[in-house]
């Protein structure tokens, strides 16, 4: 079959439409993206507060190699541990803050709007576990003086025990 | 026995001394930092809740330690674009500081409620690179609380973040605001 010349240009122009098409769709998709939703996504690991703690004050560079992503999308930890404070922060997130009393460092688990209701009936002293995705690691700083905690983001309570006391 | 004494007051005035040293260090976790770049193309802003600062107040250091993927950002794009090897490359420097020195220390009683102006010259170290910056802020001393506040700029290519070609090397400044909150509880 031979196309006339009116074919070719309106099949081309079929052709460049529908590419112009998928090229805003993907554009608009890549966009619009939505945030990864970290409880929704399965942990990478399971442990407790002083062993995260340990492993980054034993080789924090290893330790960010193994956790700490590219893109920011870093590893999901289950974290569990002895609640030492409670505090809020400046967007209204609730911050708990997992440390043994042994340890110099702890890991600081920072809630979200939704997530903040379960940690209304959580008191300082009891165990609990928490799921959320790491941000930095445990470390000294000579400039501050003091030990940096592990910081963990878009926290949720996975299981609570009520304290002993 | 007079030795015994000696040594009891000695080492009282060291326990009093370490003590104090103590006291006039201020530590705070209560931080908001945002960044806001602007372009005809398009406003981006992100926020960092995780920040920690200490100030001693008797020698006027100031310390400012930001966990980098802490910044979020309305469009997931974005943060992993600033996360990502070709802008802030947080997984090979996870965090940014900021070491400096209260210049006008004499002008500010943090024992005392009121409202100082502040300016703070030291160096901040973003990807491994430290440059100088001369910043000026408020301390706001209000009772058992001491909060500090601050706006600057920083020049991005200052700390080797060059945004070679593509779409966000035209969608965001070359210099962006940085506005900070800090909030220390007496010691």
């Amino acid at each position: 079959m031979i196309m006339t010349k009116k074919k070719i240009v309106k099949l081309s122009l079929f052709v460049v439409g529908i590419g112009i098409i998928v090229a805003v769709s993907i554009a608009l998709y890549l966009f619009n993206m939505p945030h990864r939703d970290v409880q929704a996504t399965a942990a990478d690991f399971t442990y407790t507060a002083s062993e995260i703690v340990q492993e980054y004050l034993a080789d924090s560079e290893k330790a960010n190699e193994k956790y700490l992503d590219e893109e920011g999308e870093s590893k999901i930890l289950q974290v569990s541990g002895m609640v030492s404070s409670i505090s809020e922060d400046f967007n209204h997130q609730k911050v708990v803050l997992l440390k043994n009393d042994n340890d110099p460092a702890g890991v600081s688990c920072t809630f979200t709007q939704e997530t903040n209701d379960g940690v209304t009936n959580v008191s300082i002293g009891s165990q609990i576990t928490v799921k959320g995705v790491i941000r930095s690691g445990a470390t000294y700083d000579d400039d501050l003086g003091m030990y940096e905690h592990v910081i963990m983001e878009k926290c949720k309570i996975i299981s609570y025990k009520e304290s002993n006391h | 026995m007079k030795k015994l004494m000696l040594s009891a007051i000695a080492f009282s005035m060291f326990a009093l001394l370490a003590f104090s040293s103590i006291a006039t260090k201020l530590i705070s976790s209560k931080t908001s930092v945002k960044f806001f770049s602007t372009t005809p193309a398009e406003d981006i802003e992100a926020n960092n809740y995780k920040t920690v600062s200490t100030i001693d107040t008797s020698t006027g250091d100031v310390v400012f330690s930001l966990p980098m993927q802490s910044f979020e950002f309305e469009k997931a794009l974005m943060q992993k674009h600033f996360n990502s090897t070709d802008f802030l490359d947080t997984k090979k420097y996870p965090k940014a500081k900021f070491v400096g020195k209260i210049t006008n220390l004499n002008n500010i009683n943090f024992e005392k409620d009121g409202t100082y102006k502040v300016t703070v010259d030291g160096e901040l170290t973003i990807k491994d690179i430290a440059k100088q910056q001369i910043i000026d802020g408020t301390i706001v001393v209000n009772g058992k609380i001491i909060e500090v506040t601050s706006k600057f700029k920083i020049t991005l290519a200052d700390h080797g973040i060059a945004f070679k070609n593509g779409k966000p090397s035209t969608n965001i400044a070359k210099t962006v605001e940085v506005t900070l909150v800090a909030e220390y509880p007496e010691q």
